[in-house]
């Protein structure tokens, strides 16, 4: 598979993950951009034996994982982030709320639940996160339930 | 409200953003290798420089003694490794393999920091130590010219500078490095019990 092909078809779904662990659009997209840039390192390495979503994704969260590291560093990132922004001002409040809520989970929830909002099969995101899948299961209901607890309040 | 699934799946898939053009993303791409490539290119000036710089003492100043040509050797090993490993020694360290599952990420993140604890600790001793060892060996060959009185203070002078180094400024540095990197093991090491607590 060619970088190009990758990048177009998971820029939005690697964003997303990344924004749902960050909650803030510039870092997401430094995020994003370094998944691209150490996949696009790995790339040659790459053998057939796995999924490349999976791949990706493992890339994805592990550098959101790393995010940890960062934070204490305070030193930003190097790579631009000048890349052209619209302004995300007009997104939806209920997305707003979501990926806040989402956000505010332990660390690896935040992964858990993003790759299943993605649509990921299960058997993947154990894959992902190096779980068994029961546990997954397990803990994506968990995950839903504890959002459907924050909407609540959040609507009282 | 009754939620289900497709609602949270929905919802977060609305979530969208620019997805910046890939021929920008290849220019920072090709920067990315070339200040990476930049940065050998710069060590490895550095390091032949040093290297330039131990032969044109050794020559010019033509020391008689063998002490002083090992102290120089000494004194200027110890700056370029320092200057190395903190550096571009721990980059070399800092490579993990990022298509590991996450709880394996987590376990090899945490190794790595305990890792680099010691190797701070060990590098900063090292340099210490050499550092020290040259300058008394250097020192030799001119206070073997001085009177007695005189060498003793010249040595005295440097190794009261020398212990002050090692039993307060190391340990003091040590100290702040650890707190640093013991805080992000600690941290990894939570991250990681999130996905190994037993249900």
């Amino acid at each position: 598979m060619i970088f190009e092909e990758i990048y177009n078809t998971y820029w939005q779904k690697i964003f997303r993950l990344c924004m749902g662990y960050v909650n803030d659009n510039d870092i997401a997209q430094d995020l994003a951009q370094e998944t691209f840039i150490i996949v696009w390192q790995q790339l040659p390495k790459f053998r057939n034996e796995s999924n490349i979503g999976t791949w990706i994704f493992r890339i994805a969260s592990n550098n959101c994982l790393r995010q940890i590291e960062k934070e204490k560093r305070i030193i930003k990132t190097e790579l631009p982030i000048n890349l052209k922004e619209e302004n995300q001002e007009s997104i939806e409040p209920k997305i707003q709320m979501l990926y806040k809520f989402i956000s505010e989970l332990p660390e690896t929830e935040r992964i858990i639940i993003s790759l299943e909002l993605e649509e990921i099969k299960q058997a993947e995101i154990a894959n992902i996160v190096g779980l068994s899948e029961a546990n997954v299961r397990v803990k994506i209901h968990r995950i839903k339930e504890k959002l459907m607890q924050k909407i609540k309040e959040n609507e009282q | 409200m009754n939620n289900n699934d497709i609602d949270f799946a929905t919802i977060w898939q609305q979530q969208k953003v620019n997805q910046p053009n890939i021929e920008e993303l290849l220019n920072k791409l090709k920067q990315f290798k070339k200040s990476n490539l930049q940065k050998l290119i710069i060590s490895n000036i550095l390091l032949l420089a040093t290297s330039g710089f131990i032969i044109f003492i050794w020559y010019y100043y033509e020391p008689q003694f063998i002490t002083t040509k090992i102290g120089i050797v000494l004194t200027i090993l110890a700056m370029v490794v320092f200057v190395f490993s903190n550096n571009k020694l721990l980059s070399v360290f800092n490579k993990i393999d990022n298509t590991k599952n996450n709880n394996e990420y987590l376990q090899s993140l945490s190794e790595l920091k305990t890792k680099q604890k010691y190797m701070q600790t060990t590098m900063l001793s090292f340099y210490f130590i050499t550092l020290s060892l040259g300058i008394c060996l250097y020192m030799y060959e001119y206070s073997s010219i001085m009177t007695t009185g005189w060498a003793i203070f010249a040595y005295f002078i440097t190794l009261t500078w020398i212990g002050f180094n090692w039993f307060y400024i190391r340990p003091k540095i040590i100290k702040k490095q650890q707190i640093k990197l013991d805080e992000l093991i600690s941290k990894f090491e939570t991250v990681n019990k999130q996905l190994n607590e037993k249900e």
